[in-house]
């Protein structure tokens, strides 16, 4: 029942702000984003965004720390966002979140600029939530009833602990050229130039196995 | 592992984002999957004799095949990027099947009333939407695989984008067969094989789609 999407009973004085209204974030989401007339798209510009999205554009064109500095007020958001939706097993509340960055990360081309940045993200986030489910066979886990404390006062949550993947012990696991070339731009750092030097090859076939390397690392983290 | 680490080692050396990452995976797929049917077409049925091409028929079906694969793939290419807008390119699609449909409309009312049964039905109506749908299947494992690369949060519409971008070029192929010369047969029969491909796409989608 998609449609039970305020929390019902709530204090009118706790109302969400005015931008939450009609598009409920407390909608619990179907298990396919078929709730996409309720994307977050049509939320107006909120806090988030202002702060997000001329750090991504930056991110976007190469600046590393702005990069970081997105990437990681986004992921306070994921972690609301997927802590509401995930009561019954909130152990794997950070694990989602670290997937949901990985596949910002590897997606990050399919940003339209003309887009909000938290509603692209948070479109994954939920592809990634319904894929969870799926993966789980939790579908009950949609029709839980929620926590009806408004989002605004959980919003960016900090990381209490880490998630349960390694990625040291995942990298064992990789591909030799795909974790060489992981090692030598993520671990040692080196420019994508010198790091192609080092193992022979070009630029872009070093490029083509780190993002491969990342989509399955991705996909170790998942299993 | 901390997620501000894991922030760490992605931002680390990441760069600028790839750019129009859904042409590069769509364009190659689309020159793929054509290319296949093309063969398929020469090798099974053989190309039409060259007079056919002084008739508008083979160019009525290879402008509406190409003018629906340059609209539906622009469908498709938005639905692989999260929350993009699909009203332009699902506006062209309709256009342009409206406009195919008026056309056969426009010749039907044109024939005369004893010839119409042969101007639908031509010689070969029930082969046409099976073999337009059988030749749009290369094209349409290689959009799905395109359409996977990218991000589609919304797999059905992502899968029928995919199918009738692939039927649209399985159309293409075939026009390069196919003899028949009636104007209303192609809106009729080419069409409900791009559409039977578009419904193979979005019934797979859930499946094929997972990323």
């Amino acid at each position: 029942m998609t449609t039970a999407s305020l929390p019902i009973g709530l204090p009118r004085t706790h109302t969400p702000p005015a931008r939450r209204v009609g598009c409920a974030s407390g909608t619990i989401p179907a298990p396919q984003p078929a709730g996409h007339a309720c994307a977050m798209g049509n939320e107006p510009a909120d806090e988030l965004e202002a702060l997000v999205r001329p750090l991504w554009l930056r991110a976007q064109a190469g600046d590393e720390s702005a990069y970081r500095k997105a990437l990681s007020a986004i992921a306070g958001r994921l972690r609301s966002y997927l802590r509401r939706r995930m009561q019954g097993t909130p152990d794997d509340v950070e694990d989602l979140v670290q997937e949901t960055l990985f596949a910002l990360h590897l997606q990050r081309g399919t940003y339209d600029p003309g887009l909000p940045v938290s509603a692209w993200a948070l479109a994954i986030a939920r592809h990634k939530l319904a894929d969870h489910w799926r993966r789980r066979g939790r579908r009950e886990d949609l029709h839980q009833a929620l926590d009806d404390t408004p989002e605004s006062l959980i919003a960016s949550t900090p990381a209490s602990d880490g998630g349960t993947g390694d990625i040291d012990r995942l990298l064992d696991a990789l591909p030799e050229a795909q974790r060489a070339a992981i090692l030598l731009t993520k671990l040692e750092g080196l420019s994508v130039s010198e790091a192609a030097a080092r193992a022979r090859v070009s630029e872009s076939a070093l490029k083509v196995q780190v993002h491969r390397g990342l989509k399955r690392l991705a996909s170790l983290l998942r299993s | 592992m901390k997620t501000e680490a894991l922030i760490d080692f992605l931002a680390r050396g990441a760069g600028p984002a790839p750019r129009a990452v859904a042409a590069r995976r769509l364009l190659p797929a689309a020159a793929a999957g054509a290319a296949v049917s093309v063969l398929l077409v020469m090798v099974l049925m053989g190309p039409v004799p060259a007079p056919l091409f002084a008739t508008p028929a083979p160019w009525i079906k290879l402008s509406y095949a190409a003018l629906l694969a340059l609209a539906t793939g622009w469908m498709a290419a938005r639905l692989g990027r999260p929350v993009s807008r699909l009203g332009a390119p699902v506006l062209a699609t309709l256009v342009i099947a409206v406009a195919m449909a008026a056309l056969g409309l426009v010749a039907w009312l044109a024939t005369p009333a004893q010839a119409r049964p042969a101007a639908v039905l031509g010689h070969s109506w029930f082969a046409c939407p099976w073999n337009v749908l059988g030749l749009s299947l290369p094209a349409l494992v290689a959009a799905l695989w395109a359409l996977r690369g990218l991000a589609p949060t919304r797999p059905r519409r992502a899968g029928l984008a995919a199918g009738l971008f692939a039927g649209a070029l399985g159309a293409a192929g075939y026009a390069l067969g196919c003899r028949e010369e009636s104007t209303v047969f192609i809106a009729l029969w080419y069409s409900l094989g791009i559409a039977m491909s578009g419904l193979l796409g979005a019934l797979i989608a859930p499946h094929a789609l997972r990323w």
